[in-house]
Formats: structure tokens, C-alpha cells, sequence
């Protein structure tokens, strides 16, 4: 474990081997493999540097505050918009369009921990489906095979609780921890599945079901989704990656460090990274090498907000393609009531998938694919279902509202299917052109509809679902309207992985196209959506990126 | 978490568009000192410190109507008014105009309804029922509602949700950690099979 005393502060003036932007999913795990790899590295986050005795089972501040999610020293606004032809706009009430955590850990932190390996389609579906008109749809610059030792790093370092299903691609070795405690919507949704010929299987989850690595099992509080862990089995880095890190003596977590733009010189080689301290005094760490991994949103927006002369359209964006190709995964959420109590209060959200879905299936005539689930979703604590659990026509108050909040808490569940995204020109992060936060910064602004095939394919999802809860015996089904997101939690494609640089912002090893000494690895690196559970594939990108990087650092090809 | 948040931010809307804006506005420190406070005042019974004596009956009444008393406990008894007592001297203070004006309107529907009778609160449960029927689509409702859910099932520390009333309520129990089996539908399966999460099997 890391102890303070080995943690170095390094001299912001002296270029160390690697700063990196962001400590979340793929940021903690570069600080640990760079780090044990023997470079000296300094990470900046913009957030809190929050510990497990920081993680309290206070719904008033996690749901209702934003606590996790907000900037800690300044109101930092973004805009939305669903087509480049609107006024994007700062939405009032509830969370932002682009939702992630601030804090070390990222929204690692606070996610759910669905944990699902990309299948070999995945990665070549262009190849496999012919081209799409009018999108962005393409191949990968690598395949599932090159991927796999990595995910298997995932499952093993970060620990990863599962059994291997029917559908998915071949893995050169098991789970380290078998899976969770199926919970009542499990058993229900997997007993429903099977009555329809389907195929249910434990969920994968980043939580442990059993100790791992030094690390505890969880304690089923129940405080999952949107929470930090208290007991630090959910895998997120801040448990698993950060303390490896620093237990090296090489790398310092700089938290309360906003980074505003990243310098060139005129040779085009980055040189320094800037950034506000705590006390938003400006500061500047000068490195050999940078890593952004910010998120599919921060990102785009930190190279945009380092233009220069010689790069007016932003950092690495020759291609002109920066904060393009936005993809965020389509939902549809179906809930249902049974006779008896679940308890879904209790315990992780997910314990069983169906996957019978996941592959593209021309005979449905549309696009894409998904993944389903069961969970208690936004209900699982009592305000959140308080505010919007009850079926659609129950009074809002009064004696029958009371008595329906007494009736559904303990018997409800939800379905969530999870689809594909296409990837679209149109959907995009870039800066606004009047919003700035308190400092100055232009706003992040998000221009996001779905495509209609998206929009299908969580419809047909949703069909399933209510097939699947009317045979596990639901009293009630209600359905929530499928409609275009208006905030995503899923944040990739904006800065593509590709072989042509005149198509892709980074190549196969992570390394921008236009500067040599300019990594990025988060899910911007995506080029395909996947099917809605993307921080294991950010991860497994994040370790193979890490050994590439090593490799031309030794070699002295950065 | 995932982008179907959105049913978070319906209710957001619902509620009354400036809630949302309100609660990202506060002041976390101050929050908490409010609320050590409140918790203080319901265990001695103390009185109010951001509202009036009367503030309080005619709120009490109005989120009595939201959560009525019957065989459990309603809105007032689970402690509501202590929470938004706490409320509007912190993070909804800016909200403080809008329950004020909402209650000046309610008092005047009320006196349009039984003249002899000026308060909200002096009217039988029926005539009230009726009378905030007429305000159930206003800001003023709408932030009441809102601040009903969270006094009613929030960390006792807030100041509602006395005595986990609200929780009881519902069935939820707060407690640090669980075993299965979790509920009515897993019981069988966890009877049947060794505990998940052992050292077996699994290498």
C-alpha cells in the first residue's frame, strides 16, 4: 500500500518522464504501469483526491449535490444542444450533459462496474457489415486477439468477479473471483430469459466478490451506482491502480490541478502542461511526454483549448476531426413489480446479462446490438425512488401516492438494455462560443442526437424486456420512452484510434498523429461504441498503451 | 451510471426548474452545520429558526397533504418542517420567496373557500384536498413536493426522516452491510448453494 512518505513531490520547473491528464479508468492505470516501469510521473486532476473513509451513504449530497461530480473550486458550466443548427444551452436541474466524476479514480469512482469484454465483432464490424452512408462507421486499427492479454490484465489487476458466458470471445484465462450473490432481480430476469429459450449469465463485474489483491469483499451496502465505495471492493483505481502507484516512490497524484492547456514549441513538441492549483494559482509542469486521458469530453476540449498559431484548430488536429464522432450508447429502461419483496436496496446493481442480443442481426433491419440487465437502476435509494419510481399514472400525492411509495420500493426492478452508437460527424464535443466558466475557459459544449438506428435497437431491446419480466412473472411492466440522450455517462470516439491520420487523431499505440511526444488514451480512443459497458475496453487500452509507451520510451522514440 | 439519468432530470423539471440550479449552488460546510442543528432542535423539541410559528402550521398542513398521517406516520410527525427549516436557511434558501408567495396564494384560496376561516390550515382535510388540487401544477407545489421526498427519506441528520420513519415507511433499512439472501426470490437459491464469494473453485 502506498505510504506518504515515499510519495515524491517533483519540481514543477524540472521536466519529469510523463505527466498525465486525468486519474481516472485509463489514467490510474498508465500511473501505475509507467510508474512501476521505472519513469517518474506526475498525474493532475482536477478533483478532490477523496479516500474510502471519504465515501458516505449520503443520497443528498451523491444524487442531489453532485458532490462527485462537481467542479471542487468553480462553477464550470456545459451546454447542450441536439444539432449543430441549435443554440446550445446550459440545462437547469440535474446533471450535465457529460457526466463524469472529478476526483482521483475518475468515474471510476463512482460507476456501476458493469465489466463486459468487447467481442472479436467489435472491433470490425465495417469489414463484417459493409459501410454505413453518411457516418463514421469503421474498423479498428486492432483486433480483439491484440486486446486480450490486456483485458485478462484488467480482470486480474483491477479485479474483475465473473464466469465466462456463452457468447463471448475467447479468454486465455478465468475470472480471479467467481460472481457476486445473485440478488432477486437476477434470479427473476434470469428465470424469465430461459422460459424464452434466452440465454442469462452472472453478470461481470468490477467488484470483488471475495478478497483480491489485498483488497476486501464487498459488504452489499447497497451504495453502488453513483457512490463511492466505502469498503474499496469496487475496483475503481483509486482502489486498485492509484496506491500501486505511489507505493513506487515515481508518482505523484497532484489533485485540485486543473489543467487549461497543454504547450507546444516551435519544433511542435509538447513541452509543459498548465494547469490551476487548489488556490487557482497558475502553475506549469514541464514534461518529456504527455498523456491526456481526460475522458471522450475533457479531452477534445483540452486540445481545442490549446490552439496556437501553428495549430488553430486545436492540438493533434490535423484531420480536423477532434471532438467528432461522439458516441455515448442508447438505453431503454423497463421496470416491473412483483408480488413479493426484492430488496434491490440492497447489495451491487447488476448480478445477471443476457447477451443473446449482442451481435448485429440484418433480419431486424436496422443496425446494432446490445446487452441487457438487471438492477434496481435509479430507484435502489429512497429518495431518488421517492421522486421517480411510481408507475406512470399513480397520484403525485395524497393517500393512494403513500401508499403506492409503500407498496413498489421492495418489489420493483428494473431492465436496462444498453445498445450501440453510430458513430456520427454530427454528434460532437467542442467549445462554446459565449458560455465560459469563472476562470475564463470557454464552456464544453455537447451537440448529441442519436441515430435513428440507436433509437431502434433500445426499442427492440425494450420489446425483450418486457418478454422477458411478463415470463419471470412481473405483476406490472411499465416502460420508460426511448428518446435521444440528453446526457451521456459514456463518453468515446472523439479523438479516434486509425492507421490514416488524415481519418484518426491517435494511432494503434495511442500516440497522436501530429505530435510525437503526445499520447492519448481514454475512450476518445474508441471507434466503435461497443454495446454500453465501455471502462473495461478504456482499461485494457490503457495497459497495452502502457507497454507500447514504455517500450519507445526505453527505446528513445519519444 | 448511465445516460438514462434522464428520468432524474424529469423529475428535476417537474419539480420546478430553479430546484436543480439551487442545489448545485450550496455551500456544503454551511450545510452540514445547519443540519447538526436541526438534529439538535428535534430532539429538544426546539423551535424554528428560518420559519415562523405559523409558517410551520400552514406548511405542516400542506405536506400533510402530500404524506398524510393514516396508520403511519405522515409528512409533519416523519419531521418535513424541521427539514425545511433547515432548507431554507441553506441550500434552498433561494427558494424562500417562492413557498412564501405560494402560502400568501394558499391563504387566499383558503378564505375564498370557507370565508369565516383565513388559514390554510383551519380547513377540514377535505376542503383542503380540494383547494391544493387547484395549486398541484404551481412552482410553489412543485417545491414543496420535492422538499417532501427529501424530508421524508433522507439521513436523519438533515433534520427529517425522524427516527427512520420515512424509511420505515417504505421498507428501506439502513444498514452498513448485508448477506444474502437479499430477498423473497434469491432465498431459494442461496439455500441451495455454498455461499458465493468463497475460497473454491476459482483459482
Amino acid at each position: 500500500m502506498a505510504t506518504a512518505d515515499v510519495t515524491p513531490k517533483f519540481n514543477t520547473r524540472e521536466a519529469v518522464d510523463f505527466v498525465i491528464i486525468g486519474s481516472g479508468a485509463a489514467g490510474g492505470v498508465l500511473a501505475k504501469e509507467l510508474s512501476s516501469n521505472g519513469f517518474n510521473v506526475v498525474v493532475l486532476e482536477q478533483g478532490h483526491y477523496r479516500t474510502a473513509a471519504d465515501f458516505k451513504h449520503d443520497e443528498v449530497q451523491v444524487m442531489f449535490q453532485d458532490q462527485l461530480l462537481m467542479h471542487p473550486g468553480w462553477n464550470d458550466p456545459q451546454t447542450f444542444r441536439r444539432f449543430e443548427k441549435d443554440t446550445a444551452k446550459v440545462q437547469q436541474g440535474g446533471p450535465p450533459p457529460a457526466l463524469y466524476a472529478r476526483g482521483v479514480g475518475g468515474s471510476s469512482v463512482h460507476f456501476t462496474a458493469n465489466y463486459w469484454r468487447f467481442h472479436e465483432s467489435d472491433f470490425k464490424e465495417r469489414s463484417l457489415l459493409g459501410p454505413m452512408e453518411g457516418t463514421g462507421f469503421a474498423d479498428w486499427p486492432i483486433s480483439y486477439g491484440e486486446l486480450e492479454p490486456y483485458y485478462t490484465k484488467v480482470e486480474w489487476e483491477c479485479g474483475v468477479s465473473g464466469q465466462p458466458g456463452p457468447f463471448e470471445a475467447p479468454r486465455s484465462r478465468p475470472y480471479p473471483c467467481p460472481p457476486l450473490p445473485v440478488k432477486s432481480s437476477g434470479v427473476l430476469f434470469e428465470n424469465g430469459a430461459r422460459a424464452l429459450g434466452l440465454h442469462p449469465q452472472p453478470a461481470p463485474m468490477a467488484i470483488l466478490s471475495r478478497p483480491h489483491n489485498g483488497r476486501p469483499a464487498c459488504i452489499h451496502c447497497g451504495f453502488c451506482m453513483g457512490f463511492g465505495c466505502e469498503s474499496s471492493a469496487k475496483s475503481s483505481t483509486l482502489a486498485s491502480m492509484i496506491p500501486l502507484a505511489e507505493a513506487t516512490g515515481r508518482c505523484e497524484i497532484r489533485p485540485l490541478s486543473t489543467v487549461f492547456r497543454i504547450e507546444t514549441n516551435a519544433l511542435g513538441r509538447v513541452t509543459e502542461v498548465v494547469y490551476l492549483d487548489a488556490e487557482g494559482t497558475e502553475q506549469a509542469q514541464k514534461a518529456k511526454a504527455v498523456i491526456l486521458a481526460a475522458n471522450g469530453a475533457e479531452t477534445p476540449r483540452l486540445l481545442f483549448l490549446s490552439e496556437s498559431g501553428r495549430c488553430p484548430d486545436g492540438l493533434a488536429n490535423s484531420s480536423g476531426i477532434v471532438g467528432k464522432y461522439l458516441m455515448g450508447n442508447g438505453h431503454s429502461v423497463t421496470h416491473a413489480a412483483f408480488e413479493h419483496p426484492l430488496n434491490e436496496f440492497k447489495s451491487v446493481q447488476v448480478t445477471r446479462i443476457v447477451h443473446d442480443f449482442y451481435e448485429h442481426d440484418p433480419a431486424r433491419g436496422f443496425y446494432g446490438g446490445g446487452g441487457m440487465d438487471a438492477r434496481p437502476f435509479l430507484d435502489s435509494t429512497p429518495i431518488m425512488y421517492a421522486q421517480s419510481g411510481l408507475p406512470p399514472g399513480t397520484p403525485k400525492w395524497g393517500s393512494e401516492f403513500k401508499r403506492m411509495l409503500r407498496h413498489y420500493y421492495t418489489r420493483k426492478m428494473t431492465v436496462l438494455g444498453s445498445t450501440t452508437s453510430v458513430p456520427l460527424e454530427r454528434n460532437n464535443i467542442s467549445l462554446d462560443p459565449t458560455i465560459k466558466d469563472d476562470k475564463g475557459r470557454p464552456a464544453m459544449r455537447m451537440t448529441y442526437m442519436d441515430h435513428d438506428d440507436d433509437l431502434a435497437m433500445a426499442t427492440f431491446l425494450q420489446d425483450r424486456a418486457v418478454e422477458i419480466l411478463g415470463a419471470a412473472g412481473a405483476k406490472e411492466i411499465w416502460r420508460e420512452p426511448v428518446e435521444g440522450g440528453t446526457i451521456q455517462a459514456h463518453l468515446l470516439g472523439t479523438c479516434r484510434m486509425g492507421n490514416d491520420p488524415s481519418t484518426s487523431v491517435v494511432d494503434r499505440y495511442h500516440r497522436t498523429h501530429d505530435i510525437s511526444n503526445l499520447f492519448i488514451c481514454d475512450g476518445s480512443s474508441f471507434v466503435s461504441s461497443g454495446r454500453g459497458q465501455p471502462t473495461m475496453t478504456i482499461q485494457a487500452l490503457a495497459f497495452r498503451a502502457a507497454e507500447h509507451i514504455t517500450r519507445f520510451a526505453r527505446r528513445g522514440e519519444i | 451510471m448511465t445516460s438514462s439519468t434522464k428520468s432524474r432530470r424529469q423529475f428535476l423539471k417537474s419539480s420546478g426548474s430553479t430546484i436543480g440550479a439551487s442545489w448545485l449552488a450550496v455551500n456544503t460546510p454551511l450545510i452540514l452545520a445547519a443540519c447538526q442543528s436541526a438534529h439538535t432542535k428535534i430532539e429538544t423539541q426546539a423551535g424554528y429558526e428560518n420559519l415562523s410559528q405559523e409558517e410551520a402550521v400552514e406548511l405542516g398542513a400542506v405536506v400533510d397533504q402530500i404524506i398524510p398521517p393514516d396508520e403511519a406516520p405522515g409528512a409533519t410527525e416523519t419531521g418535513v418542517v424541521y427539514f425545511i427549516d433547515v432548507a431554507l436557511g441553506g441550500f434552498m434558501a433561494g427558494s424562500a420567496s417562492t413557498l412564501r408567495a405560494g402560502l400568501e396564494e394558499l391563504q387566499q384560496m383558503a378564505a375564498s373557500v370557507q370565508a369565516r376561516n383565513h388559514r390554510f390550515s383551519d380547513l377540514s382535510f377535505e376542503q383542503q384536498t380540494v383547494v391544493l388540487k387547484e395549486a398541484e401544477n404551481t412552482e410553489f407545489f412543485g417545491t414543496l413536493h420535492f422538499l417532501t421526498m427529501m424530508g421524508m427519506f433522507c439521513l436523519p441528520k438533515y433534520g427529517g426522516n425522524r427516527d427512520h420513519l420515512g424509511w420505515d415507511l417504505i421498507g428501506f433499512n439502513h444498514q452498513h452491510a448485508w448477506q444474502p439472501p437479499f430477498g423473497y426470490y434469491d432465498a431459494a437459491v442461496h439455500a441451495q448453494t455454498p455461499k458465493q464469494g468463497d475460497d473454491h473453485g476459482h483459482s
